[in-house]
């Protein structure tokens, strides 16, 4: 290949140089040849010209550079990482240039990746939270948890590891990075409240087996052994080819928790591989792999049913349980309030003036002090004398329901009358003493709103004890022997029952304020003269004066008569009869209703 | 860096059977030792930090079975090795054969890795049929060559703090 091009440039290099500059032709040949050439070889000359000149200034294209650049990236970047290597720190500072000019157009490409990060992230936070609200609440109230609380009271365990014990599937407790030629550890990790110890042994050992079965079994060092039990431990083997990650597992492990274990080993092995290979026992770099490690410890627990978790309900139903109890009491609380106001507003003897609802209502009014007491409203309703405030102005109300109700307080009646305004006289009726009718009539028109007291439907109880005294006296005699004024004694107690009902009269009339007079009336019977008789019955209503209460009394006069027979002798009688009108009468005479204030001394 | 982080270093204990790898190993770690005899099978890894001008050294120690005439150590063991310990037992002259061909295998898998020479049981030294022109080859190449005892801890901590320096210093 390499003789024939030259060959072929020699015959060029032959062909061009007598064209030049040979000084074996003419000028005249030289001028007719090159009109020839110019004639048979423009196209190739004019090409050799440009090609000349290209080669003469040569330097790299950009065009020529852009050409094979998408290429030539691709290629390197398959041979190792070096070239990915020094693209990272350009990349970088002319990200953060870009950020720093023109921010919008980052976010702007960012933001639809941005979104759907974090509701990934929120929905993995809530997730966590709510399986974690979950276990606890279950732990802590089902009959399997009082059972787990007993085993770890019985074992001396901690409840949650009992918990751990029981409810986990499986849980990866350490994940060792460890220098596949060496066996030692690069960086270890541990899930929380697991202890690591010895790791830079257990990492030697899981070598030295890996060797060893390699070499027993004539398998090459990239497949050897995935998996170790131990009891309730499982280890997880990944071979890459400068490292090994070795996962601690408990429980039972999903096939993709392989994945998981293997992608991370893969980017490890992308980012590191340098370090990797020149790794001599200082695995301070590896600490970067921290956070891959710890995404390979992952863990599973038992979860009873998909979708939402009971527990969660009942809280989510508790809530709702809670807020409605607490429309409803706002409902209630404001129904009752403004009961409260109607009903105050109705009260007779009440007035609000304002009210006041922040903090603790107070109302501000005016409160006839006959009106209701408005804490009694308040119990009535169900609220607490310090839940709502009075401020209240005693003022009096003159609705004639109060006027009647003061009046009837003012006057202070007998339980029997009953009082009843009508317009401003007050009406009373029922039976009352004397001295109340008379003080009703005094009080009466000083009471508010009451011009007039009306009695003429009250009955005056003194009076009427009065008119009964009186009838009773006036149905009594006293007899007497034939022609004798001497009273026997068959009639003493008649005597000492009259003398009772005249004090008894003595002490009404001194109350009703009157003065009567009784005339006590001696009769005799027709016999005999009249003369006689006359003297006689004078004789009789004497004696009668003389056995009464020494004759003094309060208010009454007694006066006697002597009326003789008050029979004419021509009507006959029975003899009962007869005997019947020997005797003593009284009357009880009520002075003329003008006369009493005078006969008062 | 050196200066700051932890620096972590695989040893293996090399040697014929019963020479005491695994009694000076307990020694250097747990400053005991014992009597008895129980032969090492396959591999046991032990770990002890030493400070070498301070850098924190992990030694990793990987005491291995002793080589017999039908259990050859394995290559694949020794492989990432910063360094050995050779050991020969003073009392048992055929003990250098043995430590002659794992001097090779060592070389073959770990490279040009420092070694310490131990002449152990040094406590039993009238009884000892090995003398220093014996193990003229072994220990022209070796770091350092002592006589040592398990029992006594003669030498053993020197051994590793040499060692460790050695492989420090590559
Ligand atoms: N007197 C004395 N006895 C020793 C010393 N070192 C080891 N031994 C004894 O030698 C015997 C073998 O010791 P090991 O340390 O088990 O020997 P090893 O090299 O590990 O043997 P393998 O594991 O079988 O290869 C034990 O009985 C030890 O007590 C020493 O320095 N002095
Ligand atoms: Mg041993």
């Amino acid at each position: 290949m390499a003789s024939g091009q030259g060959a072929k440039n020699n015959s060029m290099a032959g062909s061009q140089q007598p064209s030049s500059s040979s000084p074996r032709f003419s000028v005249k040949e030289s001028k007719g040849f090159s009109h020839l050439r110019q004639l048979l070889l423009a196209p190739e000359q004019h090409e050799l010209d440009r090609l000349k000149t290209r080669l003469d200034q040569f330097s790299l294209h950009p065009k020529d550079v852009g050409r094979v650049l998408p290429d030539a990236i691709r290629l390197r970047a398959q041979q190792d990482t070096r070239l990915l290597a020094s693209l990272i720190p350009v990349t970088q500072e002319a990200l953060a240039l870009s950020i720093k000019q023109s921010p919008q157009l980052i976010s702007d490409s960012i933001a639809p990746i941005l979104g759907s990060a974090i509701r990934k992230a929120i929905a993995h936070a809530m997730r966590g939270l709510m399986q974690s609200l979950n276990q606890t609440l279950e732990c802590s109230m089902s009959w399997r948890g009082l059972q787990w609380r007993w085993e770890a009271f019985r074992t001396g365990k901690s409840f949650a590891e009992v918990v751990l014990l029981h409810t986990l599937r499986f849980r990866v407790e350490q994940v060792f990075l460890i220098h596949k030629k060496t066996g030692l550890l690069l960086n270890h990790v541990v899930a929380e409240g697991v202890s690591g110890q010895g790791e830079e042994v257990i990492s030697g050992m899981l070598t030295a087996i890996q060797d060893f079965v390699c070499d027993s079994f004539g398998q090459s060092q990239d497949e050897g052994l995935e998996s170790i039990r131990i009891g309730d431990l499982t280890v997880w083997i990944e071979q890459g080819w400068g490292a090994i990650l070795a996962g601690v597992i408990r429980g039972a492990p999903p096939m993709e928790l392989r994945e998981v274990f293997q992608e991370t080993l893969e980017t490890i092995h992308a980012q590191f591989s340098e370090l990797l290979q020149a790794f001599q026992g200082d695995a301070s770099s590896f600490q970067e792999t921290r956070l891959q490690l710890e995404d390979c410890l992952q863990a599973q627990f038992e979860q009873k049913s998909r979708g939402l978790p009971w527990a969660f309900w009942i809280v989510l139903g508790l809530l709702m349980l809670g807020l409605g109890m607490w429309a409803f009491q706002a409902h209630a609380d404001q129904q009752r309030w403004a009961y409260l106001l109607e009903r105050l507003d109705q009260e007779p003897g009440l007035v609000m003036t304002s009210i006041q609802e922040e903090g603790t209502p107070t109302i501000y009014g005016l409160r006839d002090p006959l009106a209701i007491n408005p804490d009694q409203i308040l119990s009535d309703i169900g609220y607490s004398s310090q839940q709502v405030v009075f401020r209240l102005k005693p003022f009096m109300d003159l609705t004639p329901e109060f006027v009647q109700k003061r009046a009837m307080i003012q006057l202070r009646p007998p339980s029997s009358v009953v009082g009843n305004l009508e317009g401003t006289t007050l009406i009373l009726k029922g039976e009352a003493p004397h001295s109340w009718i008379q003080q009703a009539h005094l009080l009466g028109p000083l009471l508010p709103g009451v011009t007039h007291i009306e009695t003429r439907q009250l009955v005056d109880t003194d009076l009427k004890q009065f008119e009964t005294l009186k009838a009773e006296l006036e149905s009594k005699t006293i007899t007497f022997e034939v022609g004798n004024s001497d009273i026997s004694l068959d009639q003493r107690s008649t005597i000492r029952d009259i003398d009772q009902t005249i004090q008894a009269l003595d002490q009404t009339a001194t109350i009703l304020g009157i003065f009567p007079r009784i005339q006590i009336q001696g009769f005799t019977s027709p016999d005999g003269g009249k003369e006689v008789n006359q003297s006689l019955s004078a004789l009789r209503a004497k004696a009668v004066l003389n056995e009464l209460a020494n004759g003094s009394f309060q208010a009454i006069n007694l006066r006697t008569v002597g009326v003789g027979s008050d029979r004419l002798p021509a009507l006959s009688s029975t003899g009962k009869a007869v005997s019947q009108e020997r005797r003593v009468a009284f009357r009880v005479i009520l002075p003329p209703p003008a006369s009493v204030p005078k006969s008062r001394r | 860096m050196k200066g700051r982080g932890v620096i972590q270093k695989k040893i293996c204990m090399l040697g014929g059977f019963a020479v005491g790898k695994t009694s000076l190993v307990k020694r250097f770690v747990t400053a005991q030792f014992s009597e008895k005899y129980h032969t090492t099978i396959g591999v046991k890894i032990d770990q002890k930090s030493l400070c070498v001008d301070d850098t924190e050294v992990h030694l990793v120690l990987w005491d291995m079975y002793g080589e017999d005439d039908f259990q050859k150590v394995r290559a694949s063991y020794l492989r990432g090795s910063s360094g050995y310990l050779l050991v020969i037992d003073g009392t048992r002259k055929e003990t250098l054969d043995v430590a002659r061909q794992l001097r090779l295998l060592a070389s073959q898998s770990m490279g040009a890795v420092p070694y310490v020479l131990m002449i152990n049981k040094h406590d039993l030294r009238e009884s000892w049929k090995v003398t220093p022109e014996m193990y003229k080859d072994l220990a022209s190449n070796a770091c350092l060559v002592l006589q040592s005892s398990a029992k006594t801890g003669e030498g053993v901590e020197l051994a590793f703090l040499e060692l460790a320096k050695q492989m420090l210093k590559i």
